[in-house]
């Protein structure tokens, strides 16, 4: 009677679990957890180096951090400051001609060197579409945009 | 019509009679008490008055044992300038230093204007710069608060921009400069305040000096429809693709259009330099006075409803008494051009302003041991009992006029009513007090009178 039981009980019909090593994950757009905002002097270091292709003089960067500094509204303060090297013609920005032969190179070249990643398919998309619609944008269009964009204040 | 939709348009419709629309601010309503005047003037006098030389119109007489008196501050005090040993004005070729005074811009000297609280008092908190600026901008003494922080508690503007539904652009801090935490008072820490109802700062001689001539001047205009408007739509596209997960990044809630308008502003005083037009003191030797005459150009171009601009050049009387009275002297010009600016030049304020002149703190009573070229004794300040003397002046409209109140014996006023005095000018006090996050004596000094 007891080998019975034991039987019945352990012996059960029972559904097998499969596990595969997936775990759900939210799609979302590119996350900040985990980033930190960057300091006055890491933005014009990398902003500078972006628009130039050489490193900011030490100099240069203690004036130009100060100068960030006396202005309260940081987004007016570094809007101004990006303009001002628009300004400057030893800045070094693609041809429009490069980027209207080849906007997705163009595209992917400007997520790199400003995000520094890759854009995903609907970034890159938007982007190519938006240039090929647009014919008065220039390569110094996208770029103030990507400077100015929340991203880029983060690393 | 199906209940649901019954149930929900029968409540749109109650809502909409019986709840009041909330402002931004967080308020019903706006203001209820009555406003004074529509703008409000405060010059942190900063860097640490010795009560001796500016009330006291002692000049050498209780700081380096001369018997020589007189007022150096006429546009400020009533009192005949020291005839003996001038040394605060400036340097005419071929004559000793500083040996001219700065001849005066206000017919009529601002006690005269306005009232006077000679005898004001610092009661809480080491006599140290930042504490001294903190509590004038936000009516509370942070006594545990260190330097290179915000103030704890809100500052008045964050005050006024809540209560007065006042715009970024209406609020400005002008400081001498971007050291120590100059560039950290515009506004509070607090949680229910903070950089969502700041004052807009500039450090105008670094902005406009040779860093900004480097770095600001000449910079890109771009077309507002044709450039523009593509890059604020390429700009939109990458923001909505970047998740801040919560968080937001610091700005000063400044409207499109109030960012154009200060890009804008920064680029005509360029210009106005460049062709003189900025309307400096008519002596402008030292960063004080350079900072009030870029004060005058943010005065006339944004009309603000609360304006703190920041002095320091005093402090020099760490090691210098000699370069002390010429920064105090020069102060007082300073005042005098920044009134007469108001009343001449800017219709708007013109009758509309109030004014207000408060050191942070004063200076010691006992020298240290340094000299100058004059042999003469250097001042800190070191919390003594002298060093909590200061004086708040006031003028303007409703500000009774030829008024003294208080006196060595009975002091009246304290630093940290500074704060619930604007509030008053501006029709806002109760709500300030009802916050509760001023000091417990803190009084309007109309209150005082």
């Amino acid at each position: 009677m007891f080998s019975l039981l034991v039987v019945l009980l352990g012996g059960g019909c029972k559904e097998e679990q499969y596990t595969y090593g997936v775990e759900d994950v939210l799609v979302q757009p590119v996350d900040l957890s985990g980033k930190k905002s960057k300091t006055p002097e890491q933005y014009l270091n990398i902003l500078y180096a972006n628009l130039y292709q050489k490193a900011m003089s030490a100099n240069q960067l203690v004036k130009a951090t100060d100068v960030i500094t006396s202005i309260g509204d940081k987004q007016v303060a570094y809007e101004t400051v990006i303009s001002k090297f628009m300004n400057d013609p030893n800045i070094i920005l693609p041809t429009e001609e490069s980027m209207r032969t080849d906007p997705e190179a163009f595209v992917k070249e400007t997520y790199q060197r400003f995000f520094v990643r890759v854009p995903t398919e609907a970034e890159k998309t938007w982007m190519i579409n938006f240039i090929n619609s647009h014919p008065d944008v220039t390569p110094e269009h996208v770029y103030y945009s990507f400077a100015i964009a929340n991203e880029y204040y983060f690393y | 019509m199906k209940r649901r939709d019954f149930i929900k348009k029968s409540a749109l419709a109650t809502g909409a009679i019986t709840v009041p629309y909330i402002l931004p601010t967080g308020r019903l309503f706006a203001q209820t008490g009555s406003q004074m005047a529509q703008h409000v003037v405060l010059v942190m006098f900063a860097g640490g008055v010795r009560h001796q030389e500016s009330i006291l119109q002692k000049y050498l007489a209780e700081s380096q044992e001369l018997d020589i008196e007189g007022n150096i501050m006429y546009n400020m005090l009533t009192g005949d300038a020291p005839e003996l040993k001038v040394v605060y004005g400036t340097t005419p070729a071929g004559q000793q230093p500083g040996v001219q005074p700065i001849s005066r811009i206000l017919q009529t000297p601002l006690d005269q204007q306005g009232t006077l609280f000679p005898e004001v008092r610092f009661s809480k908190a080491g006599t140290g710069h930042f504490v001294g600026l903190s509590t004038g901008v936000s009516g509370h003494y942070g006594v545990t608060q260190g330097l290179r922080q915000r103030p704890i508690n809100p500052t008045i503007f964050e005050y006024v921009r809540r209560y007065t539904n006042a715009k970024a652009t209406d609020c400005w801090f002008v400081g001498n400069g971007i050291g120590n935490s100059t560039p950290l008072l515009n506004h509070s820490d607090h949680p229910d305040f903070g950089y969502r109802y700041a004052a807009n700062f500039f450090a105008p001689n670094i902005t406009f000096g040779s860093k900004g001539v480097e770095f600001l001047k000449g910079f890109k205009v771009y077309h507002p429809d044709e450039e523009l408007v593509p890059i604020r739509e390429m700009q939109a596209f990458l923001n909505n693709s970047f998740n801040l997960a919560g968080k937001e990044i610091p700005h000063l809630y400044n409207t499109d259009e109030e960012k154009a308008d200060i890009k804008d502003f920064i680029r005509t005083t360029f210009e106005r330099l460049e062709n003189n037009q900025v309307s400096f003191p008519p002596v402008t030797d030292n960063g004080d006075l350079s900072t009030i005459g870029y004060t005058t150009e943010i005065l006339r171009w944004f009309k603000p409803k609360l304006t703190v601009v920041n002095m320091s050049s005093v402090d020099s009387c760490h090691g210098s008494y000699t370069s002390y009275l010429k920064s105090l002297h020069r102060g007082d010009h300073a005042v005098g051009h920044l009134w007469n600016f108001i009343q001449t030049q800017v219709p708007e304020m013109k009758d509309n302003t109030v004014m207000m002149i408060m050191p942070e703190h004063g200076r010691n009573y006992e020298p240290n041991p340094i000299t100058d070229e004059n042999d003469w004794f250097a001042f800190d300040h070191d919390s003594d009992a002298n060093s909590r003397r200061i004086f708040t002046q006031m003028v303007g409209p409703n500000v009774p006029a030829n008024l003294r109140v208080g006196s060595e014996l009975n002091p009246v006023g304290d630093a940290a009513d500074t704060v619930v005095t604007i509030a008053d000018i501006l029709g806002i006090k109760q709500d300030v007090l009802a916050r509760g996050l001023v000091e417990n004596n803190a009084m309007s000094l109309f209150d005082r009178i």
